[in-house]
């Protein structure tokens, strides 16, 4: 008998650290380089007339491809929005306090929505309806992260 | 359909938090014990057809340790990602195909204990615009697509309670389900933390270990293996937009146009008449008024009333999820696969207390991506021909 004690070997803990290079493609490279001069581009499709934001190049109902590009507002109105009391981090759950208000926004001219954190406001404050203006990272840095956020466009928005 | 494939067995594991073995043992004893159950062995498999995904295996090739546990090994077999009710069309095409007599289809994952899901979610993201902002992600989206059903349609939040209420009573009579509670009321629901608004906790599934493997078998290799097949009677599978700003997050387009073409090969005109039980996956309970609608069983925008008068209930005139669906338990990869067994439960009588009174057709729903943006749709019945 040794007095040794057997270890239990339950769990193998196995991280993954993957690294891609993906091409952003020249659609998103001219919204991310618009982002810097503080404009908003979409795509309008020839077919369906509709306008989409962020750009891409395929409309998939049409099947064709866009090449009409439209300069939007930095200004929209609030379709649809969460309040998130967690964050997801690396796939787990995180409180999150203050709360994150994430909403829809459907910006002057566009007609899909884009997705953008909202903030300046209280969180029971958050409506569909709501009309919000863009804040831009200044400087810029020439990435996505310059569409730094919405928050209400006051009076006149 | 022209040439005839019937569902002869079913298998799941008791689905866990954490399984407690290795995925190679889990496979081995659940299709072990289904070969024994039936009095076969490996060699009546004809083709074999696995569900499992790379990322939640966290590797590549997730199949490869996974074919021979369940007697694959050097027969003929492939793999499908999505989801296992992808693998099931499949593997019914393979046997339509007139190469194979059998197929058995097998779908797991071990989400509850060796992957984190959201994370895995998190990699369906849009790699150079979405996963590059962060805002979006599983639970996000699923509360957009909530809200936005609920606003357009007047669901109240307790409404939804209730279908998570129903589930969790469900579940209590499924031997398979994780996550149950006999008594459930839309107060336990209205008890648990909100995580992104509407949703709470027990609108989500819960991070799930489990297997399912179903047998599949050509007509006359049907009749030898069970007096009790099930027959697929049709099947369709579409896929919507992956940008959700341009969805309509209140229906669900690729779910009716899937259910149109499955209920045309079926011979089905009047889905809420003619459609007995419905297993859908609704990984977050919103999900199934929005796809029950879609699939023509509900009124468009009822879900709220539906949930008022107990009109999915088993009892009901419409029961969904009997079983407590994905409230219940829900493996990823597997949980399409287990609405076809579930079907298959309902349809051979052998569902127990979930029984479903009298049910001879159903209907099997898996999805995949972002608040359902593929979705596949199964009909099945007891009634050859």
């Amino acid at each position: 008998m040794t007095a040794k004690q057997e270890r239990v070997v339950a769990h193998s803990v196995v991280p993954i650290d993957f690294t891609y290079n993906y091409r952003v493609g020249t659609y998103l490279e001219k919204y991310i380089q618009g982002l810097g001069q503080k404009k908003i581009l979409g795509m309008k499709c020839s077919g369906c007339g509709k306008v989409v934001v962020p750009p891409r190049k395929i409309c998939g109902m049409c099947n064709l491809t866009m090449e009409e590009w439209v300069e939007l507002a930095d200004v929209g109105t609030v379709e649809n929005y969460t309040v998130g009391h967690v964050r997801v981090d690396k796939g787990l759950l995180e409180k999150s306090d203050p709360p994150v208000m994430l909403a829809l926004i459907k910006l002057d001219g566009a007609d899909a929505l884009l997705a953008g954190e909202v903030r300046g406001l209280k969180p029971e404050e958050l409506k569909n309806g709501l009309r919000v203006k863009a804040v831009w990272k200044d400087p810029a840095e020439d990435s996505l992260a310059d569409l730094d956020h919405f928050e209400p466009a006051g009076k006149g928005g | 359909m022209e040439k005839q494939v019937a569902v002869v067995a079913q298998a799941q594991t008791r689905h866990a938090a954490d399984i407690g073995m290795p995925k190679e043992r889990m496979l081995f004893e659940l299709v072990k014990g289904l070969f024994d159950d039936l009095g076969i062995t490996r060699d009546d498999i004809g083709t074999f057809v696995i569900c499992s995904n790379d990322f939640q295996a966290g590797r590549t090739i997730s199949n490869v340790f996974e074919d021979t546990p369940i007697g694959a090994y050097m027969k003929d077999e492939t793999k499908v990602e999505a989801d296992g009710l992808w693998a099931a069309m499949y593997a019914a095409m393979r046997i339509m195909s007139g190469n194979y007599d059998t197929a058995l289809v097998v779908a797991n994952s071990l989400g509850g204990s060796e992957f984190r899901p959201y994370l895995v979610m998190d990699y369906q993201l849009n790699p150079t615009y979405d996963r590059q902002l962060g805002l979006l992600n599983e639970l996000s989206t699923a509360a957009l697509q909530a809200r936005s059903y609920m606003d357009r349609y007047g669901m109240t939040e307790t409404q939804m309670d209730r279908i998570a209420a129903k589930l969790l009573r469900n579940a209590a009579r499924n031997p398979y389900a994780l996550q149950s509670k006999a008594d459930a009321t839309p107060e336990d629901i209205a008890a648990s933390e909100y995580l992104y608004e509407p949703l709470r906790k027990l609108h989500c599934y819960p991070f799930t270990d489990g297997a399912c493997a179903v047998l599949l078998a050509s007509a006359d290799r049907a009749k030898e293996l069970t007096d009790s097949p099930v027959w697929i009677k049709g099947m369709s599978s579409s896929i919507d937009s992956y940008y959700l700003g341009e969805r309509e997050l209140f229906g669900s387009r690729s779910s009716r146009l899937a259910a149109e073409r499955a209920y045309k090969m079926a011979g089905i005109k009047q889905p809420a008449d003619q459609i007995d039980v419905a297993e859908v996956s609704a990984p977050f309970v919103h999900q199934e008024p929005i796809i029950t609608e879609a699939l023509g069983l509900f009124p468009e925008g009822s879900g709220g009333s539906v949930a008022e008068r107990g009109l999915s209930e088993i009892d009901g005139a419409m029961p969904v999820c009997p079983s407590g669906g994905a409230t219940g338990a829900h493996p990823f990869s597997a949980a399409g696969l287990i609405r076809i067994a579930e079907c298959y439960r309902q349809l051979t009588g052998q569902a127990g207390e979930a029984q479903v009174a009298d049910a001879s057709t159903a209907v099997a729903h898996g999805q995949d991506g972002f608040c359902a943006q593929h979705n596949a749709v199964m009909v099945l019945s007891s009634e050859e021909g």
